[in-house]
């Protein structure tokens, strides 16, 4: 069994190859290009999402994770998209002209890629859902999400409105999940023509926000074959839903509970991945959102194997890591592997469903995203 | 009339590795937009979705740096080099 991680880093892609025995090989390829996302279709294709603050986003794709060529397209909005002003200040630092970018809504990052149902989707920031159906080749916006009823409400977080999660359900084509920071958590039944909010259970974090949007949602896993049971780590802790996400309440029992700055209490962290056969779900702790490290430095993955309770796992990892594990990095590659990487540019693995880990990189550069490949 | 622009290494990898690319047109727009025509994938790093040259590039012309808002202005001669680059920051 053959396992690729494609790691996202700021400066390039890193892809590492284990053998299944321990044994990891490090290439490290699209030099320069900010990398934030990865998926692999269902002929083998690997797509990288990269994005420049100067040259935008594009996708590159390769069929041997050798080569890779950027596809001719990318995710655009139609120049008649107004955006979002909040938006354009959070993600205008790098304007060299100091200027902000004159009321069009921009694609400054994709934020992830997710395969189903024979193509390719694509969530983005400013918030926004595209799908290829040609493998990349073109995008068409969705039009259902992108203008949907009480966008004009949606406030971002600090790193900006992004749409960073899209649950798909394997037996239902026409029902999927799209998470934004900081609007929360929306659901199609009808193929993505009409969207509706799905945050009941959860506080929200903008308080200047209606009480259906303005959840910050961190991350969401499910198994898209009984996708109707959902796990979401929130800015204000972790959650579970039982009916597709019409309702959720709190699941943090074992977790390490922190005061947010607002001074609520809560388990607070970024990614969340599922093992699907096990029906484990792992999240990274941090202490807060005012340190957003480790508590006490001790790096720990947590570890739900009953859908209700938590476990540390943290045979392998240091203790002394003040380092994060951002909201894409972390993966699992469905045959109990599980990986994550880390701010400081290590790469951590674990075989047996973080019983144990080892670093299998270090000397990365911040690593925003992780995904991995059985071959 | 006919101009060369050298990329920057990270656009390079774009183009497979070609430093210098012909062009035609009298403006630094006017090039930019004859190269997204002959190279659509290089097209989406040159221009952003409402058809601006993106702000963050900028050119270095006749010993000039020239900023992408005035890329427009900027008139071009037959032969002439034009250096694409951008703005730096970050470690």
């Amino acid at each position: 069994m053959a396992i690729t991680l494609i790691v996202g880093t700021p400066k390039g892609a890193a892809v590492l190859r284990g053998n299944g025995n321990g044994s990891w090989s490090e290439d490290f390829v699209l030099h320069g290009w900010p990398v934030t996302a990865s998926a692999r279709d269902d002929k083998g294709r690997i797509y990288i999402a990269v994005n420049s603050p100067n040259y935008g986003v594009a996708i590159f794709a390769s069929d041997d994770g050798a080569d890779w060529k950027q596809l001719p397209a990318a995710p655009r909005y139609k120049p008649e998209d107004r955006g979002n002003p909040e938006h354009h200040r959070l993600v205008s630092k790098m304007d060299f002209a100091g200027q902000l970018k004159g009321g069009g809504r921009f694609v400054d990052q994709i934020w992830t890629l997710h395969f189903a149902h024979g193509a390719l989707w694509a969530g983005v920031s400013e918030a926004g859902l595209f799908v290829s159906r040609d493998r990349g080749e073109s995008w068409q916006p969705i039009d259902g999400f992108n203008n949907q009823p009480g966008r004009e409400n949606w406030a971002p977080g600090f790193g900006g409105l992004g749409a960073h999660t899209i649950l798909s359900d394997a037996n239902d084509p026409n029902r999927m999940w799209v998470g934004v920071s900081a609007a929360g958590f929306f659901r199609t039944d009808d193929g993505g023509r009409t969207w509706n909010p799905k945050n009941r259970g959860v506080n929200p974090a903008v308080d200047s926000a209606p009480a259906s949007t303005g959840q910050c949602i961190h991350h969401a896993a499910h198994d898209p074959a009984n996708a109707g049971i959902i796990f979401r780590q929130e800015h204000r802790g972790v959650h579970r839903s039982d009916d597709g996400g019409d309702n959720w309440r709190v699941i943090e029992s074992g977790l390490p509970i922190a005061e947010l700055s607002d001074g609520h209490r809560c388990a607070f962290g970024f990614p969340m991945v599922m093992d699907r056969p096990s029906k484990s779900v792992f999240v990274a702790p941090l202490d807060g959102d005012n340190f957003r490290f480790p508590r006490g430095g001790q790096l720990a993955i947590y570890r739900c194997s009953d859908g209700e309770t938590w476990q540390a796992r943290t045979d392998g990892l240091p203790g002394n890591c003040y380092a994060g594990v951002l909201r894409g990095a972390m993966a699992a590659d469905q045959k109990r592997g599980v990986y994550f990487g880390t701010t400081s540019g290590a790469i951590y693995a674990s075989g047996d469903l973080g019983d144990s880990w080892r670093e299998v990189a270090s000397g990365l550069p911040r690593i925003m995203s992780v995904d991995a490949y059985i071959s | 009339m006919s101009v060369k622009v050298q990329l920057p290494p990270v656009l390079r990898g774009v183009m497979g590795g070609e430093r210098w690319l012909e062009a035609d047109g009298s403006s630094i727009a006017a090039v930019l937009g004859d190269l997204a025509k002959r190279h659509p994938s290089l097209g989406l790093h040159l221009f952003d979705e409402q058809g601006a040259v993106r702000h963050n590039i900028v050119f270095l012309h006749a010993g000039e740096m020239i900023r992408a808002k005035d890329a427009g202005a900027r008139q071009i001669r037959d032969g002439e080099e034009i250096v694409l680059t951008n703005a730096l920051a970050g470690g």
